[in-house]
């Protein structure tokens, strides 16, 4: 027996989220887009997409943040620093891949320095990931061994029951627990089956790949020159990527008052790695790819225990010119060796 | 013999006579319906062609890539009509040289059937009127209709909302082929022009920016369009400049090689009722 939440039973899930003083977050279509926006109830939800085209890191880091509000007086400078409001979210219906990037990613931002706009918000939201029922042809969570129902950076796991009508629910942190005893009387004893998850086959070996690029022999392979020909360095892969975290700090206003800003930087771009000199160290497309590929699957696995990919796929999803990692590992692991 | 074997060793005899050092086209993609461009430099790898009415990005993108044709050498390359119209526009900007583009042009019938395109150099083409009586999709169209009867308002809030999803990721940019500036405005960064925040503004910016920098130079393929990953319906923005430029200048890009770029030149019967 283990409990149950019915998909009829999710208004008042909401409504005792939100008296509780959560706010509410999943899956929403917008504008001809997918992403996670506030939702008021069940019907504003789509729960039936295979991944939002968005990831919930966003809500975590957004594309534009305000830092310091500063003015500069004849005799004095003021600042403000601006930091994220301290308040209490549900993230409802994200998936496992996405849940992972969030977990692969709090090592980054508590290194060195504790990132209190990272924090305030992880701190202050619950993840209720549901379990995968669906894949397409671009998730490769197995292929970074993680699977269609890992609970890896979740606070509550739900898995879909096979009739369809609602989830089975297992806490898997003390945040989670504590969210799961405000709807206590809305879950019920159960032995309802799930859903058998999708078959999500293994498109490449992770190992043969992190061997090779670890090798320093590998780094100035003709391999990067042909496999980032058709590259046209856009940042759509890195800025769709659940764990991408690259930022840029930009002064907006004059020389007298204006604001701080963080914002997203990609590795694709030219400028990112531009010195002041005019000389720039990663001046073609096929190192800006190598250095995406290597910071994935050698560097962030060297600093901090784990690969910086949690297989959504969303980098191939939409690549313009259909790239993506999975391709490269693929042929990193079918190089002669 | 279909068009896909005819071209692939169309490019393949290119390749082995030393004709061309190189020649873009497409291959299988990572799905079933998926194309993926295909950089072929030897006989064999042009075995590799799929030509197919999946076919449909514009592939003169890849022409102005830095240093491809500065060793003078010539390169093939597959394009569909709105690539050979972007090719002509790329020539009367003096981005490139006619002689140094072989064209493996073909076209798409109905969405289904894809037939060759006689002709090898820009030259032969042939395309004026053709060009100028060509539509985009008749979707298109319609979108574009229906922003165009809404009130000011309305229709600034129609972009708003679409603007603010943007994600500055720049896809729209990198895969167009008149973005061929070495330095893009937003890439300036002392000072900083234009805002890299993604906020109202900073959208708003960036995209203003670029339609007004495609005014009268977009092929209308609809390549930004499909490259954007948030789905903002961007050539409804081009082909309402296009439709400004036809009216006031009688001017259709891309027509041929010869034309003069319309914002970058005068005739002195030019009318002047944009001019308060």
């Amino acid at each position: 027996m283990t409990r149950i939440l019915l998909r009829n039973k999710l208004d008042d899930c909401l409504a005792a989220w939100q008296k509780a003083g959560f706010s509410v977050l999943a899956p929403v279509k917008r504008h001809e887009m997918s992403t996670f926006g506030e939702v008021q109830k069940a019907s504003d939800m789509a729960l039936d997409l295979v991944l939002t085209e968005r990831t919930i890191k966003d809500h975590f880091f957004p594309q534009t943040e305000p830092l310091i509000k500063y003015k500069i007086g004849k005799h004095q400078i003021d600042s403000e620093t601006m930091t994220p409001p301290e308040r209490k979210r549900v993230f409802f219906g994200v998936r496992p891949c996405d849940a992972s990037g969030l977990a692969i990613d709090d090592p980054l931002f508590g290194w060195d320095y504790k990132d209190d706009y990272w924090f305030r918000r992880r701190d202050n939201s619950v993840i209720v990931t549901i379990a995968c029922s669906q894949a397409d042809d671009f998730c490769m969570c197995t292929s970074v061994k993680l699977s269609p129902d890992s609970s890896k950076g979740a606070d509550v796991l739900l898995r879909p029951l096979s009739d369809g009508s609602g989830w089975q629910v297992e806490a898997v942190s003390d945040r989670g627990t504590a969210l799961l005893e405000t709807i206590s009387s809305l879950l019920q004893e159960s032995s309802a089956e799930t859903a058998p998850l999708p078959q999500v086959a293994e498109k490449f070996d992770v190992e043969k790949v992190m061997e090779w690029l670890a090798d320093p022999a590998s780094f100035e392979s003709q391999f990067w020159k042909d496999i980032s020909l058709r590259c046209v360095g856009c940042g759509s892969c890195t800025f769709l990527c659940p764990t991408c975290h690259c930022f840029d700090i930009q002064d907006e206003g004059d020389t007298y008052q204006g604001i701080r800003r963080k914002n997203w930087d990609s590795c694709s771009f030219p400028l990112f790695t531009m010195h002041t000199s005019g000389n720039n160290p990663r001046n073609t497309q096929s190192t800006r790819w190598r250095q995406r590929i290597m910071h994935k699957f050698n560097y962030y696995r060297g600093k901090f225990g784990v690969n910086s990919c949690s297989g959504c796929g969303r980098c191939t999803r939409q690549c313009p010119v259909d790239m993506g990692i999975t391709e490269t590992l693929q042929a990193i692991s079918n190089l002669p060796r | 013999m279909g068009i896909q074997e005819q071209y692939r060793n169309e490019a393949a005899a290119l390749l082995s006579s030393g004709e061309v050092k190189l020649v873009i086209g497409f291959g299988a993609g990572s799905t079933a319906d998926r194309r993926r461009p295909l950089f072929a430099r030897t006989p064999e790898q042009a075995q590799k062609f799929v030509l197919d009415a999946a076919c449909i990005a514009n592939l003169s993108t890849y022409l102005v890539a830095e240093g491809l044709l500065s060793d003078g050498k010539k390169v093939g390359v597959f394009l569909k009509p709105d690539g050979i119209r972007s090719v002509n526009i790329l020539i009367s900007e003096a981005q490139l040289k006619p002689e140094q583009v072989v064209i493996l042009g073909y076209a798409i019938e109905n969405g289904k059937e894809v037939t060759p395109l006689e002709g090898r150099n820009i030259s032969d083409f042939s395309i004026g009127e053709k060009i100028r009586k060509l539509t985009p999709p008749p979707h298109v169209i319609e979108a574009a209709e229906k922003i165009e009867a809404m009130s000011p308002a309305e229709r600034f809030e129609f972009w708003k909302e679409h603007f603010s999803k943007c994600i500055k990721c720049y896809a729209c940019r990198q895969v167009c082929p008149m973005c061929y500036c070495r330095r893009c405005i937003v890439d300036v960064n002392q000072p900083q022009w234009v805002s890299t925040s993604s906020h109202t503004l900073g959208n708003f910016e960036w995209n203003l920016v670029r339609a007004f920098h495609l005014a009268g130079r977009c092929a209308a393929c609809g390549a930004c369009d499909r490259a954007c990953p948030v789905n903002i319906p961007l050539r409804l923005v081009n082909y309402r400049m296009g439709k400004e430029v036809r009216s006031a200048f009688n001017y259709v890009a891309g027509e041929n090689s010869d034309q003069k770029p319309v914002l970058a030149s005068f005739k002195q019967d030019d009318p002047e009722t944009f001019i308060l």
